[in-house]
């Protein structure tokens, strides 16, 4: 394929959510299914049109083009590389999932005519991130990410979604003002602020160490790294379960996504070196895997231990980020994949619970494997893929996280992946086992009365098939991802890592 | 410089002309004296756009009224600053006019309408009068008549807060055009021209004999100006007055009327005095810590508000104050951010009053606690004032984020990054004010209680115009900011 057919699916690939979005909301008055169908059918959409971007990047190849100049040395471009594709595949293809997820477990809810406009609008400003050409088209869309998002977490309208929401909306103004600051640094020290040139500053200095921490607030609170990470365990939980496995799975990632690109785009990896700023990002995101694993396992909300556990994931990755060396990169972007599937598998199986038995309390979730067999079956692999171990997928990525610790002459941060590890053991576990292993309380005398009897008793209780079949193939990708030979994204992380560290090329 | 035609006062004329027409047509045929004003102020918006065309083709042009040469007559420029605000003033009050037509039924006695509208037309005369006028006496006569005209339009509305705000009004305002006026004695003292061009060569060669009366002269110039625009602190009379007004009036006085004071006084700053002036004494430090001050304190002022239209009005207080800091601190992308944010605010402010006035309009809310679940009874009125909620805060897409960069990069550009810190600081607090009224309007449980009387299509429309005007500012502004790059060289 030639560049221009490219940037125009690129484009496409953006502007057909967002104008999809009027469009649903139109036909919302006309036929629920009609909405429900058009919905999947633009993620279903934008999810193709990504993959078909995948011979062209095979190939090495890179596009850099400006759309339109909003101000004079200041566009609207796009750009297009092998990570902005990993990326925006790895989200349409969530996204699709998730919306399937939708039909069903919304149909009880209200408001789904704003729900699915907004759905459908969030996954073009999402992938208007992934495909942003320069820092500023970047905060454009995800700022409008960030702000539409707020209509998905306090969909439920309760007073405790809307406090949730709100702090949610202070916090993103904030990390937004704070990207405002960063970026116009970046243009006044380097009069540019695409993505297009390599390095935009070259050199260490006051103004840049600023508009570097400026950029660690803005994309790390989106990230969820602490100290910042205060909104996330509030706003996750409340959201309806599809849209929390989307902002856990995926909007945390664009946090990264950012990161990566500033690290790589903006500074070099030589300077971040020589000047030990990456030290900062490092022991930022050591405090968030501590942090968020420890404080994961107070939680007895369901939904509130994974959005902590999503805080110490996210920490996973900005660790890899900071190490700057090939292993780690692999394994911060390997880590992004598999923290998505995990995450929103985990998430749209609580989801499922919830919506099955109102269950939210972790202690109540005793026997429930005998009800729903494949939601928590789903559940336990990617729980057990979260703790990390040796066929699924989390295994891998800490596995490789490890291995650039260790080329990097960092073996602490091994300590801390393991310690991390034996703490998600600890939250995860407890939710299987006796689910699994136990009997509901109660359960006999409500519902037959026979006491005393020790028959394990399967009542099948499940969800609907649509619901399932999206917990089951994310749960099926960790094991996949982690098992097969020939593992496509593996080697996708392992060139994204060359062509990150070597500027430009595999 | 060459001459130009005569559209120039054309423009003042047919407006003026229009403000004795209105009220004399209104007592025969209600419907055509609405219609003369609104054909007047079209015909004024399109010859402004006319001047623009030949200024882009000519470069400055002058227009000698009664074609009495300067120094001794009267002097209309034409360049593309001036062109720009003109434009700005004429657009902005025509599209606030259309509101105005349904709005004053419901807000005024209709034997009274007829005088608003020669009110607004001598409003809107002397405003596009000041934009051109190149001549310090000349410019004393408009602000007086605009000072007048403004006050008028609140205290029209014959309420107990109204006449209150329109005395202080008056009062305030008195002082600044005195000062003004003692100002221009003491320029012409020493130089013996009224003329701006004329004075700048004067002032310069008279700088070292005369420092004091200049000095003074230039104090009591940003006393006036400072005073006329609610710089912080002389910003009391504001308040009430844009509050308490006909919203149509709040949005012309928030939206323009201070503005244009703000220009005027970016005017004398770099057209009249001469560089040697600016850099003798620190002008510039002294309207950028004011603007400053202004901008947090506007803000936080604001957020203590209960009274929806009160709210406003306090954050046009912090909004002006931008402009200032953009004057102050004395560099061409500061300035480009501040020029621009005279267009920007001016649509923003101008939409959020007439929301507030179409919410008051069909529910006679005013308390911003009464308006929760509000948008889904009034979905556009609240939309314009979301989206004008995001432009006050500098969100993407908006105006407001590109007079926030230039001015943002101004201040990095001079290394005063303490100035950027007190934009952002203003940001937040804009969303901190802001947000929860849009937020409570769409998503709060609660039903809205209130009796809903629909809004008319034309007030409904004027906001819709709105939405595209403060989103076409965020997104298609390159043209203006170049043309203001080429004029602001010009000045250094």
């Amino acid at each position: 394929m030639d560049q221009a057919s490219i940037i125009i699916i690129m484009v496409v690939i953006v502007a057909l959510p967002v104008v999809m979005t009027p469009v649903l909301m139109y036909i919302c008055r006309i036929s629920d299914r009609l909405r429900n169908g058009l919905a999947i059918l633009t993620a279903a959409a934008t999810f193709i049109l990504t993959l078909l971007l995948y011979p062209f990047i095979r190939d090495g190849g890179v596009v850099q083009q400006s759309l339109f100049e909003i101000l004079p040395n200041l566009e609207i471009s796009i750009h297009l590389d092998i990570l902005s594709f990993s990326l925006a595949a790895l989200a349409s293809f969530i996204w699709l999932l998730c919306t399937i997820y939708s039909i069903d477990y919304m149909a009880k809810e209200h408001a789904c005519s704003r729900y699915y406009p907004v759905l459908i609008f969030t996954l073009g400003a999402c992938q208007g991130i992934f495909f942003a050409g320069d820092l500023f088209s970047l905060f454009v869309f995800f700022e409008l990410m960030s702000i539409i998002a707020y209509i998905l977490i306090i969909h439920e309208q309760t007073e405790e979604a809307l406090k949730a929401g709100y702090k949610y909306l202070v916090m993103t103004i904030i990390g937004g003002l704070a990207l405002f600051f960063g970026i116009i640094i970046v243009f006044e020290i380097g009069g540019t602020v695409s993505l297009g040139v390599g390095v935009i500053i070259g050199e260490p200095s006051l103004l840049a160490l600023i508009a570097f921490i400026c950029f660690l607030i803005g994309f790390g609170m989106k990230a969820g790294m602490f100290p910042l990470h205060v909104w996330l365990p509030d706003a996750h939980p409340v959201a309806p379960s599809p849209a929390s496995a989307l902002l856990s799975g995926v909007m945390l990632k664009t946090g990264a996504y950012g990161l990566i690109r500033v690290v790589f785009h903006v500074y070099s990896v030589d300077l971040l070196r020589s000047s030990g700023w990456n030290n900062i990002l490092a022991i930022l995101a050591v405090i968030t895997i501590l942090l968020g694993s420890a404080v994961a396992l107070t939680q007895t909300d369901i939904k509130r231990r994974l959005a902590y556990s999503s805080i110490s994931q996210l920490g996973y990755v900005l660790l890899g980020l900071s190490i700057l060396n090939n292993n780690a990169l692999t394994g911060a972007v390997f880590h992004i994949f598999s923290h998505a599937f995990m995450k929103s598998a985990l998430f749209l199986a609580a989801g499922a619970i919830i919506w099955k038995t109102g269950i939210r309390n972790i202690n109540d979730m005793k026997g429930l494997g005998r009800l729903m067999p494949v939601t928590m079956g789903s559940f336990s692999l990617a729980a057990l893929a979260m703790i990390g171990i040796p066929p699924l997928n989390g295994f891998l990525s800490k596995w490789t996280l490890a291995l650039g610790a260790l080329d990097a002459g960092m073996p602490g941060y091994v300590m801390v992946l393991l310690i991390s590890s034996l703490l998600n053991a600890l939250y995860y576990l407890p939710i299987i086992i006796p689910a699994f292993f136990e009997s509901p309380e109660g359960e006999e005398i409500n519902d037959h009365g026979d006491e005393g009897s020790h028959e394990v008793l399967f009542k099948i209780k499940e969800a609907t098939p649509l619901m399932l079949s999206a917990i089951v193939i994310l749960a099926l990708c960790t094991i996949f991802f982690g098992l097969t030979p020939n593992n496509i994204i593996f080697s996708l992380s392992r060139l994204t890592a060359l062509f990150l560290l070597g500027g430009g090329s595999f | 410089m060459e001459s130009a035609g005569h559209q120039p006062v054309l423009i003042i004329v047919t407006l003026l002309i229009s403000a004795f027409l209105s009220p004399l047509l209104y007592r025969w045929r209600k419907f055509l004296s609405g219609m003369v004003l609104l054909a007047a102020l079209t015909g004024a918006f399109v010859t402004a756009l006319t001047l623009l065309g030949q200024v882009a083709r000519s470069g400055e042009l002058s227009y000698y009224l009664g074609n009495w040469p300067p120094p001794w007559g009267i002097e209309l420029v034409i360049d593309p600053l001036r062109v720009y605000m003109l434009l700005v003033v004429t657009g902005v009050s025509l599209w606030i006019f259309v509101y105005a037509l349904r709005d004053l039924e419901h807000e005024l006695h209709h034997d009274v309408i007829g005088w608003y509208y020669s009110l607004y037309a001598l409003l809107v005369a002397s405003m596009s009068a000041m934009t051109l006028t190149n001549d310090l006496f000349n410019l004393f006569v408009l602000m007086e008549i605009c000072a007048i005209s403004a006050c008028a339009i609140i205290t029209i509305k014959d309420k107990r807060e109204c006449l209150e705000a329109g005395f202080k009004y008056l009062i305030m305002s008195a002082m600044g055009t005195g000062c003004f006026l003692l100002g221009v004695a003491m320029i012409y003292m020493v130089t013996g021209y009224l003329n701006f061009s004329f004075i700048q060569t004067g002032l310069a060669a008279a700088l070292s004999e005369y420092p004091l009366n200049i000095f003074t002269a230039a104090a009591l110039f940003i006393v006036a100006f400072g005073t006329k625009a609610a710089l912080f602190p002389l910003h009391v009379w504001l308040p009430d007055a844009h509050a308490s007004a006909p919203s149509p009036s709040s949005a012309m006085l928030s939206g323009l009327v201070i503005k244009i004071y703000a220009f005027a006084l970016f005017m004398i700053f770099y057209r009249v005095f001469p560089r040697s002036l600016l850099d003798a004494i620190p002008l510039n430090e002294i309207i950028l810590w004011l603007g400053a001050m202004g901008v947090m304190f506007g803000s936080i002022y604001a957020m203590l508000q209960t009274d929806l239209k009160k709210m406003l009005a306090y954050s046009s207080i912090g909004q002006i104050a931008f402009i200032f800091m953009g004057i102050g601190l004395d560099q061409p992308l500061a300035l480009t951010g501040g020029l621009y944010h005279i267009m920007v605010h001016a649509f923003t402010k101008s939409m959020l009053f007439m929301s507030a006035g179409a919410i008051i309009y069909s529910t006679g809310v005013r308390r911003i606690s009464d308006l929760a679940g509000i948008g889904r009874v009034l979905p556009i009125p609240l939309l314009a004032f979301t989206i004008g909620s995001a432009s006050m805060i500098g969100l993407p897409g908006t105006g407001g984020l590109i007079s926030k960069w230039y001015l943002a990069l101004g201040a990095l550009e001079t290394g005063r990054i303490f100035f950027l810190l007190v934009i952002l600081a203003s940001s937040l607090l804009n969303a901190i004010y802001y947000m929860p009224i849009v937020i409570n309007a769409f998503m709060s449980g609660d039903e809205f209680k209130e009796k809903v009387k629909t809004v008319p299509p034309s007030m409904q429309a004027t906001l819709v115009v709105g939405i595209l005007l403060v989103v076409i500012s965020g997104i298609f502004s390159r043209q203006i900011i170049v043309l203001f790059e080429q004029a602001l060289t010009s000045l250094y």
